[in-house]
């Protein structure tokens, strides 16, 4: 199962949309599991220190170089003293899980003293017990933090996880192949596109936008019955519609025109679309998925560490930085005030503020569900369903 | 007396010489394979309290029932894929190996080293690059699309042709290099000898030089084989949900599911079937000629 590394990457390197770079941000997604083998092991670190590990290409990084003049990390350790180990180690949630848990079920730390785990990742973490409260007296700027991601399902109280970048999955399609717009799931089911509708392998984005297109909701998991988006998936994979379950490659596909849609990610086709016009993002009218990453402290840290964590959400959580990062990754920010600092940096950062897939408009927002935790058994047997069809 | 002595503790030391020559292999397997397939057996054998704690041993043999009732399919579809591209890459490599052999010449080196030279990219981008190569608006699309049987909308990718093709293409090497070494090896005067004793080229072709070489396609076809049966990344790029391998059951189990138990009763079952079919396969082709 491949992820959002590519899709990041992607986002930065559009410069280069030949299928060499695919290939090759594809070769990066690999490396990233094995640099973060080296930087988990790291445990500890001296106080004046601070460990982020991170997904690839995830925060700005003048002239290449992460601790480039002006950009974040240079800044906050201007500002407080506090020099951030950033790596570049998380390539997918699952693998993630499969690398942490056998230290945080023992009680051992793992190294890096924030990590950025996707939402429902992060709630499992914290229902395991796996996670540390956030010094909020540390981060007056969480006050920040916009309006739909407060308190959110994965963890109500807000007291051990603010979110880091959050996008939508939607349709993503090719007009030249279509030949017309799309704006509903049953678009897709067109028979005219057989054989050339992709979907994520993410199970939370595709079984997401089948079972809201079928009125099912995903705020409270456990009462809802998913049975009949799972039918219709199948159904989709047994007629030949869906072609190919896959991760970010899917624009590779899109571009190509080996899809005529698919699901995808609204931060690649705002990237996309600026070489190629014909890509478009719908979020469709049942509805789409919004995630986000979000930067959690997992146990075995130090005092000392928290407390330099709290500085830097602190820091990032400053619509002035929050722009300066959000400007690079492009994905939607969660912090209040950052499409005002961007109108106010001009050039093309300023385009960025009418974006609307970095900052949607009121009616696409209210389409928008994020999943509710699902229960252990539950997940499961979704993951086991899902797995089966998409033929894993 | 003297001189039996010493000749009897260089006895003893000669009988304990190869022990001592032989350890850091002994101790290799030990270590990297012993070890490893004991602990994948006790996984195998255990279960789950719950998804995220850590796997139990419990003599559960479930999980090998399940191996073969639910996952059959990939598991016919791995080795129907895998014996097709080796058969494949026979085809292609027996000829490309005899040539560079028997025409080579000088420039045999050279030849084997443009063999190798795909290895220099890495394993993955070689198959995302052939996504590139089959697009479906693509030109050699295109001219499948000429082939009768195959309608105006045909693809390549997405489809088993795409991933056998896949499989041949990143294995063939395999098969190509030890081919090549048996064949390098032959006396080609015994063709001649044949053709004074009258027989026809295709003749000697077939009673001498395939015999000689047939250890050579015997460790190509294990090299191929073996690899491709397990592979995931091929059905997972060039494949369908249609085409899906024993290794994407396998990955997904392990990397997704946390079911580490399935994972290694499917890794085992796929370990012993391999291994059942080499013995077969060796008993019609013979190993004792390898050693050669």
């Amino acid at each position: 199962m491949t992820n959002r590394v590519s899709r990041r990457n992607f986002l930065v390197s559009t410069a280069a949309l030949s299928g060499l770079a695919v290939g090759s941000t594809a070769l990066a997604a690999c490396g990233g599991s094995e640099e973060s083998g080296s930087s988990t092991t790291a445990a500890g670190g001296a106080a004046d220190t601070l460990t982020f590990d991170n997904w690839t290409l995830y925060i700005d990084k003048p002239n290449d170089d992460l601790f480039g003049e002006g950009g974040t990390l240079a800044e906050f350790q201007k500002a407080t003293g506090i020099k951030v180990d950033y790596t570049e180690g998380i390539n997918d949630n699952n693998e993630l899980f499969a690398k942490i848990q056998p230290l945080l079920s023992k009680g051992d730390p793992i190294g890096a003293t924030i990590i950025a785990p996707t939402y429902w990742m992060a709630g499992r973490l914290l229902q395991l017990d796996w996670l540390d409260q956030l010094p909020l007296s540390e981060i007056p700027n969480a006050a920040n933090l916009i309006q739909s991601l407060q308190n959110p399902p994965n963890d109500p109280t807000g007291e051990y996880s603010l979110p880091w970048q959050s996008g939508m999955a939607g349709i993503a399609y090719n007009q030249a192949v279509t030949g017309r717009e799309l704006t509903t799931m049953d678009d897709m089911w067109d028979p005219a596109f057989r054989g050339k509708i992709g979907m994520l392998t993410e199970m939370r984005d595709t079984i997401g936008l089948i079972a809201m297109s079928l009125g099912i909701d995903l705020a409270n998991p456990d009462d809802q019955d998913y049975q009949p988006a799972f039918a219709k998936l199948e159904e989709e994979v047994a007629n030949g519609q869906i072609r190919q379950f896959t991760g970010n490659d899917y624009v590779d596909d899109l571009e190509q025109g080996n899809y005529a849609a698919c699901i995808g990610w609204s931060g690649d086709v705002a990237q996309l679309s600026v070489s190629n016009p014909d890509i478009k993002f719908v979020v469709p009218e049942s509805g789409g998925t919004l995630w986000f990453d979000t930067m959690v402290i997992p146990k075995g840290a130090s005092a000392e560490q928290i407390q330099a964590a709290g500085k830097f959400m602190n820091f990032v959580y400053d619509p002035v930085n929050a722009a300066r990062i959000t400007e690079t990754v492009q994905y939607i920010s969660p912090v209040q005030g950052v499409q005002e600092e961007l109108r106010k940096m001009g050039g093309e950062a300023a385009a960025l503020a009418d974006n609307p897939l970095l900052f949607p408009d009121a009616s696409t927002l209210a389409r928008l569900q994020t999943w509710g935790t699902i229960s252990e058994e539950k997940e499961q047997q979704m993951d086991e369903e899902f797995a089966r069809i998409s033929g894993a | 007396m003297a001189a039996a002595t010493t000749d009897d503790t260089g006895l003893r030391r000669g009988r304990f010489a190869p022990y001592g020559l032989l350890s850091p292999g002994i101790i290799w397997l030990l270590l990297f394979f012993l070890v490893p397939v004991v602990m994948l057996v006790k996984a195998s054998l255990s279960t789950k309290p719950s998804r995220f704690a850590d796997p139990e041993f419990a003599w559960d043999f479930s999980n090998y029932t399940s191996a073969l009732s639910e996952y059959s399919p990939e598991f016919l579809r791995s080795f129907l894929y895998a014996g097709t591209a080796t058969v494949l890459a026979i085809l292609v490599g027996y000829p490309l190996a005899y040539w560079i052999a028997t025409c080579g010449g000088r420039w045999k080196n050279f030849l084997i080293g443009l063999v190798v030279v795909p290895f220099f990219t890495s394993y993955l981008i070689r198959t995302i690059a052939w996504t590139s190569i089959l697009q479906d608006d693509g030109p050699v699309t295109a001219l499948y699309r000429l082939l009768p049987w195959v309608g105006s909308d045909g693809r390549i990718l997405a489809t088993p042709l795409a991933v056998i093709g896949g499989l041949t293409y990143n294995f063939i090497s395999f098969m190509i290099l030890p081919i090549y070494v048996s064949l390098e090896k032959i006396d080609f005067r015994l063709t001649e000898a044949a053709a004074d004793l009258g027989s026809t080229p295709w003749r000697a072709f077939r009673k001498v030089v395939l015999p000689l070489s047939m250890p050579g396609v015997f460790a190509g076809s294990l090299l191929v084989f073996i690899p491709a049966a397990g592979d995931y990344l091929n059905a997972r790029y060039l494949g369908s949900p249609q085409t899906s391998m024993i290794g994407t059951v396998v990955q997904n189990k392990f990397l997704v599911q946390f079911d580490y138990p399935q994972a290694a009763a499917l890794s085992l079952v796929l370990m012993v079937i391999i291994t059942a079919m080499v013995l077969i396969y060796s008993r019609f082709l013979g190993t004792e000629g390898l050693a050669v």
